[in-house]
Protein backbone atom coordinates (compact mmCIF):
# COMPACT_ATOMS: atom_id res chain seq x y z
CA UNK A 1 0.00 0.00 0.00
CA UNK A 2 2.83 2.50 0.77
CA UNK A 3 4.82 2.03 -2.04
CA UNK A 4 1.61 2.96 -4.08
CA UNK A 5 2.14 6.15 -6.17
CA UNK A 6 -0.23 8.44 -4.57
CA UNK A 7 -1.33 11.23 -7.41
CA UNK A 8 -2.94 14.70 -5.89
CA UNK A 9 -4.68 17.08 -8.39
CA UNK A 10 -7.44 19.31 -7.84
CA UNK A 11 -9.51 16.06 -9.65
CA UNK A 12 -8.37 13.41 -6.97
CA UNK A 13 -9.28 16.20 -4.15
CA UNK A 14 -12.93 15.05 -3.53
CA UNK A 15 -14.08 17.24 -0.91
CA UNK A 16 -17.93 15.42 -1.28
CA UNK A 17 -16.37 12.81 0.80
CA UNK A 18 -14.50 14.59 3.31
CA UNK A 19 -17.95 16.47 3.81
CA UNK A 20 -19.96 13.40 3.99
CA UNK A 21 -17.46 11.76 6.72
CA UNK A 22 -17.90 14.97 8.53
CA UNK A 23 -21.70 14.86 8.60
CA UNK A 24 -21.98 11.14 9.82
CA UNK A 25 -19.32 12.21 12.49
CA UNK A 26 -20.47 15.01 13.17
CA UNK A 27 -17.00 16.92 13.82
CA UNK A 28 -14.32 18.52 11.35
CA UNK A 29 -12.02 16.27 9.20
CA UNK A 30 -10.29 19.58 7.69
CA UNK A 31 -9.59 21.11 11.13
CA UNK A 32 -6.62 18.70 11.76
CA UNK A 33 -3.02 20.40 11.86
CA UNK A 34 -0.90 16.99 12.20
CA UNK A 35 0.33 17.21 15.23
CA UNK A 36 0.20 13.54 15.73
CA UNK A 37 -1.27 13.25 19.54
CA UNK A 38 -3.77 10.88 18.69
CA UNK A 39 -1.46 8.35 17.32
CA UNK A 40 0.85 9.03 19.76
CA UNK A 41 -1.61 7.59 22.40
CA UNK A 42 -3.76 5.42 19.99
CA UNK A 43 -3.37 1.91 21.44
CA UNK A 44 -3.75 0.41 18.35
CA UNK A 45 -1.61 2.45 16.05
CA UNK A 46 1.05 -0.06 16.03
CA UNK A 47 -1.51 -3.15 14.39
CA UNK A 48 -2.72 -0.36 11.91
CA UNK A 49 -0.33 0.32 8.19
CA UNK A 50 -1.98 4.05 8.67
CA UNK A 51 -2.00 5.01 11.95
CA UNK A 52 -4.66 7.57 12.76
CA UNK A 53 -3.11 10.79 11.81
CA UNK A 54 -2.37 9.72 9.02
CA UNK A 55 -5.97 8.03 8.18
CA UNK A 56 -7.10 12.36 8.38
CA UNK A 57 -4.17 13.50 6.24
CA UNK A 58 -5.64 10.61 3.65
CA UNK A 59 -8.93 12.10 3.88
CA UNK A 60 -7.73 15.70 3.73
CA UNK A 61 -5.54 14.96 0.35
CA UNK A 62 -9.03 13.10 -1.14
CA UNK A 63 -6.97 9.52 -0.91
CA UNK A 64 -10.59 7.91 1.17
CA UNK A 65 -9.91 4.68 -1.10
CA UNK A 66 -6.53 3.46 0.51
CA UNK A 67 -8.18 4.41 3.81
CA UNK A 68 -11.09 2.20 3.36
CA UNK A 69 -9.00 -0.22 1.78
CA UNK A 70 -6.69 -0.66 4.36
CA UNK A 71 -7.23 -2.43 7.98
CA UNK A 72 -6.76 0.58 9.83
CA UNK A 73 -10.29 1.64 10.48
CA UNK A 74 -11.01 -2.20 11.69
CA UNK A 75 -8.22 -1.94 14.05
CA UNK A 76 -9.66 1.37 15.70
CA UNK A 77 -11.08 0.19 19.50
CA UNK A 78 -12.99 3.01 19.85
CA UNK A 79 -11.21 4.05 23.10
CA UNK A 80 -11.35 7.58 22.62
CA UNK A 81 -7.98 8.20 23.13
CA UNK A 82 -7.58 10.59 20.41
CA UNK A 83 -10.60 12.35 20.44
CA UNK A 84 -9.35 13.37 24.30
CA UNK A 85 -6.51 14.85 23.08
CA UNK A 86 -7.13 16.47 19.80
CA UNK A 87 -5.94 19.85 20.61
CA UNK A 88 -8.42 20.88 17.63
CA UNK A 89 -11.41 18.96 18.70
CA UNK A 90 -11.54 16.71 15.74
CA UNK A 91 -13.52 13.82 16.87
CA UNK A 92 -11.54 10.63 15.65
CA UNK A 93 -13.25 8.04 17.11
CA UNK A 94 -16.61 9.37 15.78
CA UNK A 95 -14.39 9.65 11.83
CA UNK A 96 -13.73 6.17 12.38
CA UNK A 97 -17.22 5.18 13.19
CA UNK A 98 -17.95 7.28 9.93
CA UNK A 99 -15.55 5.48 7.46
CA UNK A 100 -16.57 1.92 9.02
CA UNK A 101 -20.35 2.94 8.08
CA UNK A 102 -19.21 3.96 4.47
CA UNK A 103 -17.08 0.84 3.90
CA UNK A 104 -19.91 -1.73 5.39
CA UNK A 105 -22.59 -0.13 3.33
CA UNK A 106 -20.43 -0.69 0.44
CA UNK A 107 -19.76 -4.02 1.36
CA UNK A 108 -16.30 -2.97 2.46
CA UNK A 109 -13.07 -3.83 -0.01
CA UNK A 110 -11.11 -3.97 3.43
CA UNK A 111 -9.53 -7.80 4.64
CA UNK A 112 -10.94 -7.26 7.92
CA UNK A 113 -13.72 -10.30 7.61
CA UNK A 114 -13.23 -10.94 11.08
CA UNK A 115 -13.76 -8.06 12.57
CA UNK A 116 -16.72 -7.51 10.24
CA UNK A 117 -18.30 -10.84 11.42
CA UNK A 118 -17.75 -10.26 14.79
CA UNK A 119 -19.56 -7.31 14.29
CA UNK A 120 -22.42 -8.89 12.11
CA UNK A 121 -23.71 -11.44 14.34
CA UNK A 122 -23.41 -9.36 17.27
CA UNK A 123 -26.17 -6.79 15.43
CA UNK A 124 -27.98 -10.31 14.34
CA UNK A 125 -28.21 -11.06 18.11
CA UNK A 126 -29.44 -8.11 19.07
CA UNK A 127 -32.23 -8.62 16.25
CA UNK A 128 -33.12 -12.11 17.33
CA UNK A 129 -32.76 -12.30 20.96
CA UNK A 130 -32.16 -8.21 22.09
CA UNK A 131 -29.50 -9.47 24.08
CA UNK A 132 -26.29 -10.70 23.55
CA UNK A 133 -25.37 -14.44 24.48
CA UNK A 134 -21.45 -14.79 24.44
CA UNK A 135 -21.94 -18.13 24.48
CA UNK A 136 -24.00 -18.49 20.75
CA UNK A 137 -21.88 -15.34 19.71
CA UNK A 138 -18.40 -17.09 20.50
CA UNK A 139 -19.60 -20.31 18.90
CA UNK A 140 -21.22 -19.22 16.01
CA UNK A 141 -18.01 -16.98 15.72
CA UNK A 142 -15.83 -19.76 15.71
CA UNK A 143 -17.97 -22.00 13.40
CA UNK A 144 -18.38 -19.35 10.54
CA UNK A 145 -14.82 -18.20 10.78
CA UNK A 146 -13.75 -21.92 10.57
CA UNK A 147 -11.59 -21.44 13.92
CA UNK A 148 -13.42 -24.63 15.20
CA UNK A 149 -10.86 -24.86 18.06
CA UNK A 150 -10.24 -21.24 19.11
CA UNK A 151 -10.51 -20.48 22.78
CA UNK A 152 -11.89 -23.83 23.35
CA UNK A 153 -10.38 -24.48 26.57
CA UNK A 154 -11.96 -21.33 27.92
CA UNK A 155 -15.43 -22.76 27.28
CA UNK A 156 -15.84 -25.63 30.24
CA UNK A 157 -14.36 -23.05 32.83
CA UNK A 158 -16.85 -20.52 31.89
CA UNK A 159 -19.72 -22.57 32.55
CA UNK A 160 -18.47 -24.05 35.28
CA UNK A 161 -18.17 -20.77 36.77
CA UNK A 162 -21.87 -20.04 35.45
CA UNK A 163 -20.62 -17.39 33.59
CA UNK A 164 -22.04 -18.68 29.93
CA UNK A 165 -25.62 -19.26 30.09
CA UNK A 166 -27.19 -21.71 27.88
CA UNK A 167 -30.73 -20.84 27.99
CA UNK A 168 -32.29 -17.67 28.00
CA UNK A 169 -35.36 -15.76 28.46
CA UNK A 170 -37.26 -14.23 25.94
CA UNK A 171 -37.38 -10.25 25.50
CA UNK A 172 -40.68 -8.84 25.38
CA UNK A 173 -39.51 -5.74 23.54
CA UNK A 174 -38.54 -8.34 20.50
CA UNK A 175 -41.38 -6.61 18.30
CA UNK A 176 -39.87 -3.19 18.97
CA UNK A 177 -36.60 -3.88 18.63
CA UNK A 178 -37.59 -5.36 14.71
CA UNK A 179 -39.51 -1.95 14.05
CA UNK A 180 -36.35 0.00 15.13
CA UNK A 181 -33.99 -1.90 12.42
CA UNK A 182 -37.02 -2.22 9.97
CA UNK A 183 -37.79 1.32 10.54
CA UNK A 184 -34.28 2.79 10.33
CA UNK A 185 -33.78 0.41 6.75
CA UNK A 186 -36.99 2.71 5.70
CA UNK A 187 -35.27 5.82 6.14
CA UNK A 188 -32.37 4.93 4.72
CA UNK A 189 -33.89 3.37 1.67
CA UNK A 190 -36.08 6.95 1.30
CA UNK A 191 -32.76 8.47 1.46
CA UNK A 192 -33.39 10.65 4.76
CA UNK A 193 -31.05 9.21 7.09
CA UNK A 194 -27.15 9.66 6.80
CA UNK B 1 -32.38 11.80 58.18
CA UNK B 2 -31.02 11.67 54.92
CA UNK B 3 -34.21 10.67 52.55
CA UNK B 4 -33.48 6.74 50.81
CA UNK B 5 -32.14 6.63 47.52
CA UNK B 6 -33.50 4.80 44.73
CA UNK B 7 -32.96 4.62 41.32
CA UNK B 8 -33.60 2.69 38.20
CA UNK B 9 -30.97 -0.19 37.36
CA UNK B 10 -29.71 -1.31 33.64
CA UNK B 11 -27.63 -4.29 33.86
CA UNK B 12 -26.42 -5.03 30.47
CA UNK B 13 -25.98 -7.85 28.53
CA UNK B 14 -22.92 -8.93 30.48
CA UNK B 15 -23.97 -9.23 34.02
CA UNK B 16 -26.92 -11.71 33.28
CA UNK B 17 -23.82 -13.90 31.36
CA UNK B 18 -20.50 -13.49 32.07
CA UNK B 19 -20.27 -11.22 34.54
CA UNK B 20 -23.20 -12.67 36.71
CA UNK B 21 -20.99 -11.65 39.91
CA UNK B 22 -21.14 -8.10 39.44
CA UNK B 23 -25.09 -8.21 38.70
CA UNK B 24 -24.64 -9.70 42.10
CA UNK B 25 -22.25 -8.16 44.12
CA UNK B 26 -24.18 -4.80 42.97
CA UNK B 27 -27.63 -5.91 44.10
CA UNK B 28 -26.42 -6.60 47.65
CA UNK B 29 -24.07 -4.15 48.05
CA UNK B 30 -26.99 -1.76 47.30
CA UNK B 31 -29.08 -3.88 49.44
CA UNK B 32 -26.84 -3.69 52.83
CA UNK B 33 -26.41 -0.10 51.57
CA UNK B 34 -30.37 0.84 51.86
CA UNK B 35 -30.05 1.96 47.74
CA UNK B 36 -32.90 1.20 46.10
CA UNK B 37 -32.65 -1.06 42.78
CA UNK B 38 -35.08 -1.67 40.31
CA UNK B 39 -34.45 -3.38 37.36
CA UNK B 40 -35.89 -1.29 33.78
CA UNK B 41 -38.16 -4.39 32.59
CA UNK B 42 -37.27 -6.12 28.96
CA UNK B 43 -34.25 -4.07 28.22
CA UNK B 44 -32.12 -4.65 25.77
CA UNK B 45 -28.60 -4.50 24.31
CA UNK B 46 -27.17 -0.78 24.09
CA UNK B 47 -25.45 -2.08 21.09
CA UNK B 48 -22.14 -1.61 22.72
CA UNK B 49 -18.82 -1.18 20.47
CA UNK B 50 -20.23 -3.39 17.42
CA UNK B 51 -23.42 -1.37 16.95
CA UNK B 52 -21.53 2.63 16.99
CA UNK B 53 -18.97 0.72 14.94
CA UNK B 54 -20.79 0.20 11.77
CA UNK B 55 -24.28 2.02 11.86
CA UNK B 56 -24.54 4.87 14.56
CA UNK B 57 -28.57 5.53 13.88
CA UNK B 58 -29.07 1.73 15.05
CA UNK B 59 -26.59 2.57 18.09
CA UNK B 60 -28.41 6.15 18.69
CA UNK B 61 -31.98 4.43 18.62
CA UNK B 62 -31.16 1.39 20.51
CA UNK B 63 -30.23 4.00 23.78
CA UNK B 64 -33.02 5.99 22.84
CA UNK B 65 -35.65 3.38 23.42
CA UNK B 66 -33.75 2.03 26.50
CA UNK B 67 -33.65 5.55 27.56
CA UNK B 68 -37.46 5.79 26.85
CA UNK B 69 -37.98 2.78 28.75
CA UNK B 70 -35.68 3.83 31.83
CA UNK B 71 -37.93 6.54 32.18
CA UNK B 72 -40.69 4.39 33.26
CA UNK B 73 -39.23 3.72 36.36
CA UNK B 74 -38.65 6.17 38.94
CA UNK B 75 -35.23 7.42 39.62
CA UNK B 76 -31.92 8.31 38.13
CA UNK B 77 -31.05 5.30 36.20
CA UNK B 78 -28.05 3.27 37.68
CA UNK B 79 -25.82 1.44 34.95
CA UNK B 80 -23.12 -0.59 35.91
CA UNK B 81 -21.47 -1.41 32.63
CA UNK B 82 -18.92 0.93 31.33
CA UNK B 83 -19.83 0.22 27.79
CA UNK B 84 -23.49 0.56 28.77
CA UNK B 85 -22.76 3.56 30.42
CA UNK B 86 -20.66 5.33 27.76
CA UNK B 87 -23.35 4.73 24.81
CA UNK B 88 -26.22 6.03 26.81
CA UNK B 89 -24.12 9.25 27.78
CA UNK B 90 -23.25 9.49 24.09
CA UNK B 91 -26.76 9.00 22.85
CA UNK B 92 -28.03 11.95 25.52
CA UNK B 93 -25.35 13.99 24.45
CA UNK B 94 -25.67 13.65 20.95
CA UNK B 95 -29.36 14.05 20.58
CA UNK B 96 -29.24 16.63 22.91
CA UNK B 97 -26.43 18.88 20.31
CA UNK B 98 -27.57 17.41 16.39
CA UNK B 99 -30.81 17.90 15.81
CA UNK B 100 -30.33 15.94 12.41
CA UNK B 101 -29.67 13.20 14.24
CA UNK B 102 -32.17 13.59 16.82
CA UNK B 103 -35.22 13.85 14.06
CA UNK B 104 -33.78 10.76 12.35
CA UNK B 105 -33.75 8.62 15.65
CA UNK B 106 -37.19 10.01 16.32
CA UNK B 107 -38.44 8.73 13.55
CA UNK B 108 -36.49 5.18 14.19
CA UNK B 109 -38.13 4.65 17.16
CA UNK B 110 -41.15 6.32 16.59
CA UNK B 111 -41.72 8.01 20.19
CA UNK B 112 -40.70 10.91 21.70
CA UNK B 113 -37.45 11.01 23.26
CA UNK B 114 -36.34 10.93 26.85
CA UNK B 115 -33.04 12.54 27.43
CA UNK B 116 -33.62 14.44 30.74
CA UNK B 117 -33.13 11.50 32.87
CA UNK B 118 -29.97 11.15 34.89
CA UNK B 119 -27.68 8.10 33.60
CA UNK B 120 -25.48 7.35 36.21
CA UNK B 121 -22.59 4.64 36.58
CA UNK B 122 -22.36 3.04 39.91
CA UNK B 123 -18.63 4.89 40.90
CA UNK B 124 -21.03 8.16 40.68
CA UNK B 125 -23.61 6.77 43.10
CA UNK B 126 -21.21 5.85 45.81
CA UNK B 127 -19.25 8.81 45.54
CA UNK B 128 -21.48 11.33 45.07
CA UNK B 129 -25.23 10.25 45.74
CA UNK B 130 -24.36 8.30 48.52
CA UNK B 131 -21.34 10.25 49.58
CA UNK B 132 -17.75 8.80 50.70
CA UNK B 133 -18.25 9.94 54.27
CA UNK B 134 -21.67 7.82 54.33
CA UNK B 135 -19.78 5.39 52.58
CA UNK B 136 -16.97 5.12 54.83
CA UNK B 137 -19.52 5.01 58.04
CA UNK B 138 -20.85 1.70 56.32
CA UNK B 139 -17.57 -0.07 56.42
CA UNK B 140 -17.73 -3.01 59.03
CA UNK B 141 -14.27 -3.80 57.54
CA UNK B 142 -11.90 -2.29 56.33
CA UNK B 143 -9.52 -3.63 53.70
CA UNK B 144 -6.56 -2.66 55.56
CA UNK B 145 -3.06 -3.75 53.89
CA UNK B 146 -4.65 -4.22 50.26
CA UNK B 147 -3.44 -2.78 47.51
CA UNK B 148 -5.34 -2.41 44.36
CA UNK B 149 -4.39 -1.03 41.34
CA UNK B 150 -8.02 0.73 39.99
CA UNK B 151 -8.13 0.04 36.03
CA UNK B 152 -10.54 2.61 34.67
CA UNK B 153 -9.95 1.60 31.30
CA UNK B 154 -11.71 3.74 28.15
CA UNK B 155 -14.99 4.19 28.80
CA UNK B 156 -15.73 5.44 31.95
CA UNK B 157 -13.79 8.61 31.68
CA UNK B 158 -13.65 9.21 27.50
CA UNK B 159 -14.09 11.61 25.72
CA UNK B 160 -14.22 14.36 28.28
CA UNK B 161 -17.01 16.36 27.65
CA UNK B 162 -19.05 13.27 27.62
CA UNK B 163 -19.85 10.80 30.72
CA UNK B 164 -18.61 13.57 33.11
CA UNK B 165 -17.93 11.19 35.54
CA UNK B 166 -14.59 12.08 36.38
CA UNK B 167 -11.43 13.56 34.83
CA UNK B 168 -10.19 12.16 31.57
CA UNK B 169 -6.81 11.64 31.76
CA UNK B 170 -6.62 11.80 35.29
CA UNK B 171 -9.46 10.39 37.16
CA UNK B 172 -9.19 9.67 41.04
CA UNK B 173 -12.88 8.87 41.26
CA UNK B 174 -12.38 4.72 41.40
CA UNK B 175 -9.52 5.55 43.95
CA UNK B 176 -11.39 7.70 46.36
CA UNK B 177 -14.73 4.43 46.69
CA UNK B 178 -11.63 1.98 47.53
CA UNK B 179 -9.71 4.19 49.55
CA UNK B 180 -13.27 5.09 51.63
CA UNK B 181 -13.48 1.09 52.00
CA UNK B 182 -10.15 1.03 53.89
CA UNK B 183 -7.97 -0.05 50.99
CA UNK B 184 -4.53 1.57 49.85
CA UNK B 185 -4.43 2.01 46.25
CA UNK B 186 -0.87 1.96 43.78
CA UNK B 187 0.16 4.62 41.12
CA UNK B 188 0.51 2.90 37.86
CA UNK B 189 1.21 3.74 34.49
CA UNK B 190 -1.39 1.71 32.46
CA UNK B 191 -4.37 2.62 34.65
CA UNK B 192 -6.04 4.44 31.30
CA UNK B 193 -4.96 2.36 28.94
CA UNK B 194 -7.19 0.17 26.02
CA UNK B 195 -7.69 -3.75 27.00
CA UNK B 196 -8.34 -4.32 23.51
CA UNK B 197 -12.08 -4.87 24.56
CA UNK B 198 -14.53 -6.49 21.91
CA UNK B 199 -11.45 -7.41 19.87
CA UNK B 200 -11.23 -10.57 22.45
CA UNK B 201 -13.80 -12.42 19.81
CA UNK B 202 -11.80 -11.30 16.38
CA UNK B 203 -8.74 -10.67 17.43
CA UNK B 204 -7.56 -12.37 20.41
CA UNK B 205 -3.96 -11.67 19.89
CA UNK B 206 -4.00 -7.75 19.85
CA UNK B 207 -6.24 -8.23 23.41
CA UNK B 208 -3.49 -10.55 24.90
CA UNK B 209 -0.51 -8.38 23.88
CA UNK B 210 -2.37 -5.35 25.10
CA UNK B 211 -3.92 -6.72 28.40
CA UNK B 212 -0.18 -8.36 29.24
CA UNK B 213 1.06 -4.37 29.57
CA UNK B 214 -1.77 -3.99 31.67
CA UNK B 215 -1.06 -6.89 34.16
CA UNK B 216 2.64 -5.64 33.86
CA UNK B 217 2.19 -2.29 35.06
CA UNK B 218 0.41 -3.64 38.10
CA UNK B 219 2.40 -5.96 38.98
CA UNK B 220 5.48 -3.76 38.59
CA UNK B 221 3.14 -1.22 40.89
CA UNK B 222 3.27 -3.83 43.55
CA UNK B 223 -0.38 -4.21 43.00
CA UNK B 224 -2.31 -7.38 45.30
CA UNK B 225 -5.13 -7.14 42.85
CA UNK B 226 -6.58 -4.91 40.20
CA UNK B 227 -10.31 -2.98 40.43
CA UNK B 228 -12.51 -2.49 37.18
CA UNK B 229 -15.66 -1.40 36.85
CA UNK B 230 -16.32 -2.39 33.23
CA UNK B 231 -17.32 -6.41 32.37
CA UNK B 232 -15.17 -6.40 28.94
CA UNK B 233 -12.08 -5.16 31.03
CA UNK B 234 -12.58 -7.74 33.42
CA UNK B 235 -13.00 -10.56 31.16
CA UNK B 236 -9.92 -9.93 29.33
CA UNK B 237 -8.20 -9.18 32.48
CA UNK B 238 -9.24 -12.20 34.14
CA UNK B 239 -10.57 -14.79 32.02
CA UNK B 240 -7.59 -14.26 29.47
CA UNK B 241 -4.53 -14.61 32.54
CA UNK B 242 -3.78 -17.17 32.59
CA UNK B 243 -3.40 -17.58 28.74
CA UNK B 244 -1.36 -14.16 28.68
CA UNK B 245 1.02 -15.66 31.32
CA UNK B 246 1.60 -18.91 29.13
CA UNK B 247 2.33 -16.47 26.32
CA UNK B 248 4.54 -14.15 27.92
CA UNK B 249 6.16 -16.33 30.80
CA UNK B 250 5.33 -14.50 33.11
CA UNK B 251 3.83 -14.85 36.81
CA UNK B 252 1.32 -12.58 37.56
CA UNK B 253 -1.66 -14.23 40.05
CA UNK B 254 -3.71 -11.25 40.35
CA UNK B 255 -7.32 -11.33 40.95
CA UNK B 256 -9.55 -8.92 39.56
CA UNK B 257 -12.67 -7.88 41.21
CA UNK B 258 -15.45 -5.44 40.46
CA UNK B 259 -15.69 -2.58 42.27
CA UNK B 260 -19.19 -3.51 43.90
CA UNK B 261 -17.13 -6.81 45.59
CA UNK B 262 -14.88 -5.02 47.28
CA UNK B 263 -16.90 -2.30 48.48
CA UNK B 264 -19.13 -4.60 49.57
CA UNK B 265 -16.88 -7.11 51.10
CA UNK B 266 -15.41 -4.02 53.23
CA UNK B 267 -19.24 -3.49 54.48
CA UNK B 268 -19.18 -7.33 55.74
CA UNK B 269 -20.87 -9.32 52.83
CA UNK B 270 -19.85 -12.32 52.42
CA UNK B 271 -17.95 -14.60 49.65
CA UNK B 272 -21.46 -16.07 48.60
CA UNK B 273 -23.11 -12.94 48.48
CA UNK B 274 -20.35 -11.48 46.03
CA UNK B 275 -19.86 -14.06 43.72
CA UNK B 276 -16.04 -14.43 44.43
CA UNK B 277 -16.51 -18.07 43.25
CA UNK B 278 -17.26 -17.12 39.47
CA UNK B 279 -13.97 -15.09 39.55
CA UNK B 280 -11.14 -17.08 37.30
CA UNK B 281 -7.99 -15.96 39.23
CA UNK B 282 -8.45 -17.55 42.29
CA UNK B 283 -9.02 -14.53 45.35
CA UNK B 284 -9.26 -16.22 48.55
CA UNK B 285 -5.54 -17.19 48.87
CA UNK B 286 -4.92 -13.27 49.01
CA UNK B 287 -7.97 -12.46 51.32
CA UNK B 288 -7.17 -15.48 53.68
CA UNK B 289 -3.48 -13.73 53.71
CA UNK B 290 -4.53 -10.33 54.30
CA UNK B 291 -7.43 -11.33 57.02
CA UNK B 292 -10.02 -10.06 55.25
CA UNK B 293 -12.42 -13.54 54.78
Amino acid sequence: MKKKKMIISQETMDIDFVRKVEALADTSVRRCFQCGKCSAGCPMATFMEHPPNRVVRLLQLGQWRRVLEGRSIWYCASCETCSTRCPNKVHLASIMDALRKLSWDAHGPSKEGYVQLANKLFLQNIRTYGRQYEMRLAAVFNVKSGQFLKDLMLGPKLIAKGKLKMFHSKNKNLPEIEKIFTRIAEIRAKGEAL
Amino acid sequence: MNKKLNYSYYPGCSLHASASEYDLSTRELFKTLNIGLTEVPDWFCCGATPAHNVDELLSLSLCAKNLELADKVEGDLAVACAACFSRLKFTQHTLEENMTKRKQVEKAIDAPLKLDGKVKHLLDILARDLGLERLAAAVKKPLSGLKVACYYGCLLTRPPDVPNLDCAEAPTIMEQVVEAAGAETVAWTHRLECCGANFTLSRPGVVIQLTNAILESAKDAGADCIMVGCPLCHGNLDIRQKEIEGVYKADYNLPVFYLTQLVGLSVGLGADKLGLDAMIVNPLPLLKEKGLL
